[in-house]
């Protein structure tokens, strides 16, 4: 009896370490981005651009970060003088995401009083899965995405929902020690 | 034979007669509204109301056509003071449209090439209690909210029929590509 709790004792030691370490959920929040969310691993920020044949060139901001060879992005892109048209933006920013990969899921999302889609699609050359929400809030396009890697396989994985699931656009709603994102330089 | 002939013979007219009547299809256009699209039967325009809890209360200028049981209806109103909203007052017009219902299709709605390109989305859902199935479609541009939606009535019963999709489908936004002959479309008095 004694051996095989030793046994049990060992290999759950073993499963432990085989285990990939994976970095604790932090709160962030952007009081003049108006929006909050969830995130594992080390959060940066950089510049992007976003292009559309509606939308044409626009300035955007990505969060990302990764862990467990998921990648976790927030986009936020600043529609400026076109916000007027933001059912077509919104549109067209979900559809180019979509174009050209395999469609495995797309819902309604509501958040806050902001009514969005979620996506999830499988990319091209087995790249991986990802999963998605767009919103239009306040002049911008917000979209989380998480991405499933092939090196992580496990493309079922519930971080990728918890992740698009943890945006508010309540910044009350936040969590009470999250970080505020810094703009990029 | 001559009997399986004459028999035949008599037989076709009745087939012809048991085929319900079906109206031509014609252009309408509102050049006040900014949209064209195509319809069967004499359409009738009427007031309307719409409230939701992002739009709130609302007019609505309804066109309307029946014809051999399928209910062609147009509904449009304007947000002009809340363009910006635009996504969010089309996503709880697609929300509320199938909500307790059960959706059949829901995909991407795409009218116009290009950068001239007016996203919204196609909807169908089965109506509850057997009341027939609707295909609709959704776009706000300009800071009006239009809703096309073809109604199968369960009298007709071809939920298949392809007039509903040719319906939603003949839409457009850009008037110089509607029908030339398209007839005027009448707005309703409030």
């Amino acid at each position: 009896m004694r051996i095989t709790v030793l046994a049990f004792s060992a290999g759950f030691g073993l499963v432990l370490a085989a285990a990939p370490a994976e970095a604790a959920w932090r709160g962030y929040i952007s009081h003049p981005l108006g929006f909050g969310f969830a995130a594992p691993g080390d959060l940066k920020v950089e510049k992007g651009t976003y292009k559309g044949a509606v939308a044409g060139s626009l300035d955007a901001i990505v969060y990302r970060s990764v862990d467990d060879n998921i990648e976790y992005k927030a986009i936020v892109i600043d529609t400026g003088a076109e916000a007027n048209q933001s059912a077509t933006l919104l549109g067209e920013a979900e559809y180019i995401f979509q174009d050209g990969k395999k469609l495995l899921m797309d819902s309604f999302g509501r958040v806050d009083g902001h009514y969005g889609r979620k996506l999830t699609v499988d990319l091209p050359n087995k790249g991986g899965r990802t999963t998605a929400a767009f919103y239009f809030v306040d002049g911008r396009i917000v979209s989380l995405q998480a991405t499933v890697l092939p090196a992580n396989g496990d493309y079922d994985n519930p971080e990728m929902a918890r992740f698009v699931d943890s945006i508010s656009f309540y910044t009350v709603r936040a969590a009470d020690d999250a970080i505020e994102l810094p703009m990029p330089k | 034979m001559r009997r399986f002939a004459i028999a035949a013979l008599l037989s076709a007219p009745l087939a012809v007669i048991a085929v319900p009547a079906q109206a031509a299809w014609h252009s309408y256009i509102s050049h006040q509204l900014g949209f064209s699209f195509e319809a069967p039967g004499e359409v009738k325009s009427q007031p309307g109301t719409y409230r939701g809890s992002i739009a709130g209360p609302r007019q609505t200028m309804v066109f309307r056509s029946v014809d051999d049981n399928i209910e062609y209806k147009v509904t449009v109103m304007s947000f002009l003071q809340a363009q910006a909203e635009g996504a969010n007052i089309l996503g709880e017009r697609e929300y509320m449209f199938q909500d307790g219902k059960k959706v059949l299709m829901d995909t991407f709605g795409r009218v116009e090439p290009g950068k001239e390109a007016i996203y919204g989305r196609k909807i169908t859902v089965d109506l509850p209690k057997n009341g027939g199935r609707t295909t609709a479609a959704f776009y706000f541009t300009k800071g009006k909210l239009y809703i096309l939606e073809a109604t199968v009535l369960p009298a007709n019963g071809d939920y298949a029929t392809p007039d509903a999709g040719r319906f939603i489908d003949s839409v457009t936004f850009n008037l110089a590509r509607a029908e030339k002959n398209a007839t005027e479309l009448k707005i309703p008095e409030e």
